[in-house]
């Protein structure tokens, strides 16, 4: 069963094309619950975002992140050392911001791992249930150059 | 519809809100998600629809791009994985370039997950809608990418559905190599006896497919063969196997093939007759096989010698060594079938009590009696009563069945083992009209046609007793009327607990997924909750897998009969043919890009890139000056984006997934 739904913090899902995302997909197909305040993103592999991606959902809205690898089973050569030596120099920026860094949680789930994956989205939605919201104000984001012209 | 005015920037957006039945629409207010997306910034129409895959859904989208002039669509449904290419599909066909499309997933990550929620689910399919109109925004339109097809299939297994699928694509004109790990041709099928429904015997039926098999030029056969590496893409595939050795040359006269085996003194396991019987280290299953050439079981063999004795060296090599071999294959088309479930030790007296046995085991202990038996014997024991068991490892329940130490529980139908039990109690009266047949089942599942193979059953006076789900029977000693003794509660007698004694006990059991072996790791194939390999889609694609350029036919993908089998397989194999006959295939061009006019060439990206010649720095003329700038190989790019990250000019990015579009995603979401 779903965590109790916290709709004052919200819960950001990435998952990859490959493996969590049709994980997440087999958790419909189980109609299994999970709460209603996370959502789910699809990128080729979250290797692809840097630490700018992560403050950013703090500041505009998120309080818990899940990145859901493909876990060692990444299709991607060297992909999965990469993303945890990016998620290691996270934690320290999160660290110098003073932002929780259990607000980021990376996980393997494949394109079954239904139980893991409600399990995931559960335990960030109790870990938020007791450390609350992001305090949006605190958290510095460095300019980029302007995005591209759509 | 609501319309509204268009942005400045000339964007014109269009979404379209899924009901899915009431998949959707039970849970989400879609009315509401369809007023508030019409709200969105440059959202022109908005509108919903009971099946927005149905042909008039599509005509509508296509109706709108062309009369109200969309340059952007987004379509909050199913899973992408259902229908992105369908409505790419519907979007090409309106005239807009096929990436200038986004996709909502409303209905697994929202009204299945969320259905006891749904005024959070309305405002979540929102949110999900309002992301996709945030990123659709910054698509652009894109070109696929056009790659040359190699014009050979790779077939991973030689079991009935190998069989079929390499015949059918060499009879299309079709190069193959046909990988079987097994040193022999044929699977599970070549077990069989008499097949339901109408009892054809099993290798006489496959004997001209193996021929064909064996005389195609077009088909290579390698046999203790196994997949060790996968390279390339879609259409490009670089195979890499690895060839166990025979140690025989052949074929030999079908003399010299019964003295060696006379000869051999080592013996192992019959795996052909699942155990019951042994066979020699060196052998062949059965007459007429394909390869016809014995295999030398290393592992049992004590190189005496005595076949090199009679054969003479030439065609006798103990030393012969592994091998590897590499095949380059447009497609590949897995073939992995199952493996019959044994039941663990004292499953239903299984392994422990004289007397219980498989029914794929009784279907080799039917096939070695001689055809004018006059009795049923098993292990020297005449049998006068047979119990089968059905559903003996399928349709398990939690809390029923148990599923540890032994394995985890498999709740699916292995869906022939109803039929197969019916045709092997048929045969038994048929055959030895004395013996009584008891069928214990939970239900009787020979669907369509195969209900005649139940009303046979029926004419021939076999005894039907139903268990109950949450009940299952037990098989114990007997009390001297017969070996053996199944209780069972029978519910067509109002749940009476009947006492049938029995000298013999076969165990209807389930259907296991096949070792597909490491190409499943390599290629990185969905494997579904089951086990077995998974489809993209049930009913749309249901030969493909979502890695593309592959595809399933057979048990690999699920249970099946033999007649299914070969039609699964001829449909893989008409879907590869679709790829193989082509000169060139379009891939998605979702790989990195790079933007030359913030690129500072500091290569940074070339650094993390994990691919040989994916991502270099090239010398090009810019403004005048010789300047190094990144350069993307879009055929060697796998998109994985780990060059992205640590761009300090964002200059570099994947199609269709940039951080901008992200970013958008996330202000979506968070608004």
């Amino acid at each position: 069963m779903s965590a109790a739904s916290t709709p004052e913090t919200r819960i950001l899902l990435i998952t990859t094309a490959d493996s969590s995302y049709p994980g997440a997909d087999t958790v419909g197909q189980m109609h299994l619950g999970y709460p209603t305040n996370s959502s789910v993103i699809r990128v080729p592999d979250p290797v692809m975002l840097p630490e700018r991606f992560y403050l950013y959902c703090f500041k505009k809205g998120f309080d818990g992140i899940v990145v859901m690898s493909s876990g060692a089973e990444c299709p991607y050569e060297g992909s999965y050392e990469r993303l945890a030596k990016r998620l290691d120099r996270l934690t320290g920026v999160l660290k110098e911001q003073g932002i929780d860094f259990r607000r980021v949680k990376l996980c393997a789930i494949c394109t079954v791992c239904a139980a893991s994956f409600v399990r995931e989205v559960n335990q960030m939605a109790q870990l938020l249930d007791e450390i609350g919201p992001v305090d949006r104000d605190a958290v510095v984001l460095e300019e980029e150059p302007a995005a591209r012209a759509g | 519809m609501t319309d509204s005015k268009a942005s400045p920037r000339d964007l014109r957006i269009g979404v379209y809100i899924c009901h899915c039945g009431g998949n959707i629409s039970d849970v989400v207010d879609c009315p509401k998600v369809v007023e508030a997306a019409a709200g969105f910034d440059d959202v022109v129409v908005s509108r919903e629809h009971s099946f927005m895959c149905s042909d008039p859904a599509q005509e509508m989208i296509i109706e709108d791009i062309r009369k109200q002039g969309l340059n952007r669509v987004v379509i909050a449904s199913c899973s992408p994985s259902l229908h992105e290419l369908t409505f790419r599909r519907t979007v090409e066909r309106g005239g807009l370039n096929p990436f200038l499309y986004e996709h909502a997933n409303i209905r697994e990550q929202v009204s299945w997950v969320h259905g006891s929620r749904p005024e959070e689910a309305t405002a979540k399919a929102i949110r999900l809608v309002r992301a996709a109109v945030g990123k659709v925004r910054l698509l652009t339109a894109e070109e696929r990418i056009g790659v040359e097809v190699l014009k050979r299939a790779l077939v991973v297994g030689g079991g009935l559905a190998g069989l079929r699928a390499a015949k059918s694509l060499a009879d299309q004109g079709i190069e193959v190599t046909l990988v079987e790990a097994s040193p022999f041709l044929g699977g599970h099928t070549a077990q069989l006896e008499h097949l339901f429904p109408h009892a054809d015997q099993a290798r006489e039926l496959m004997a001209p497919l193996l021929r064909g098999v064996a005389d195609s030029s077009r088909i290579e056969v390698l046999t203790r063969a196994k997949v060790v590496g996968v390279e390339g893409y879609f259409g490009n595939f670089q195979v890499e196997l690895e060839v166990q050795p025979r140690h025989i040359r052949g074929p030999l006269p079908a003399d010299k093939l019964a003295q060696i085996t006379e000869a051999c003194p080592k013996s192992a396991p019959s795996e052909f007759d699942y155990g019951l019987r042994e066979r020699k280290a060196i052998y062949m299953p059965y007459p007429g096989c394909v390869p016809e050439v014995p295999a030398v079981d290393m592992q049992s063999c004590s190189r005496c010698g005595k076949c090199e004795e009679i054969l003479g060296a030439d065609a006798v090599d103990f030393d012969e060594q592994a091998r590897r071999v590499k095949v380059d294959a447009g497609c590949v088309l897995m073939a992995t079938g199952f493996k019959p479930y044994e039941p663990y030790k004292g499953e239903l007296g299984y392994g422990e009590l004289e007397g219980v046995v498989t029914l794929a085991q009784f279907i080799r202990i039917l096939g070695a009696l001689p055809k004018d038996a006059g009795e049923l014997e098993v292990g020297g024991r005449k049998i006068q009563s047979v119990a089968l068991i059905h559903c003996v490892g399928s349709r398990e329940i939690d809390g029923v069945h148990d599923p540890s130490p032994h394995r985890p529980l498999r709740t699916y139908c292995s869906r022939v083992c109803c039929s197969a039990s019916l045709h092997a109690a048929s045969e038994i009266r048929e055959r030895f009209p004395g013996v009584n047949v008891f069928e214990l089942y939970r239900d009787i599942r020979s669907y369509g046609f195969y209900e005649e193979v139940f009303e046979r059953a029926s004419r021939n006076r076999v005894v039907f007793l139903k268990y109950s789900d949450y009940e299952i029977p037990v098989v114990k000693a007997g009390n001297g009327e017969a070996a053996l003794s199944v209780v069972v509660n029978d519910q067509l007698t109002g749940g009476k607990a009947v006492d049938v004694p029995v000298d013999l006990v076969v165990l209807a059991s389930a259907m296991e997924p096949g070792d597909a072996g490491e190409i499943v790791g390599l290629m990185k194939l969905p494997i579904g909750s089951d086990g077995f390999l998974l489809e993209v889609h049930p009913k749309l694609r249901p030969v493909e897998l979502a890695v593309e350029g592959v595809m399933v036919a057979g048990t690999a993908q699920a249970p099946m009969s033999t007649d299914e089998t070969s039609a699964a397989a001829c449909a893989a194999a008409a879907k590869a043919a679709r790829i193989l006959t082509r000169d060139e295939i379009p891939l998605d061009p979702f790989v990195a890009r790079v933007d030359l006019s913030r690129c500072q060439g500091e290569g940074l990206c070339v650094a993390q890139c994990g691919y040989d010649g994916a991502l270099q720095l090239e010398e090009i003329e810019q403004d005048g000056e010789k300047v190094k700038r990144a350069s993307v190989n879009a055929v060697l790019c796998k998109g994985c984006g780990a060059c992205v990250a640590v761009c300090p000019h964002r200059a570099i990015d994947i199609v269709g997934c940039t951080l901008d579009q992200l970013y958008r995603q996330v202000d979506g979401l968070c608004a």
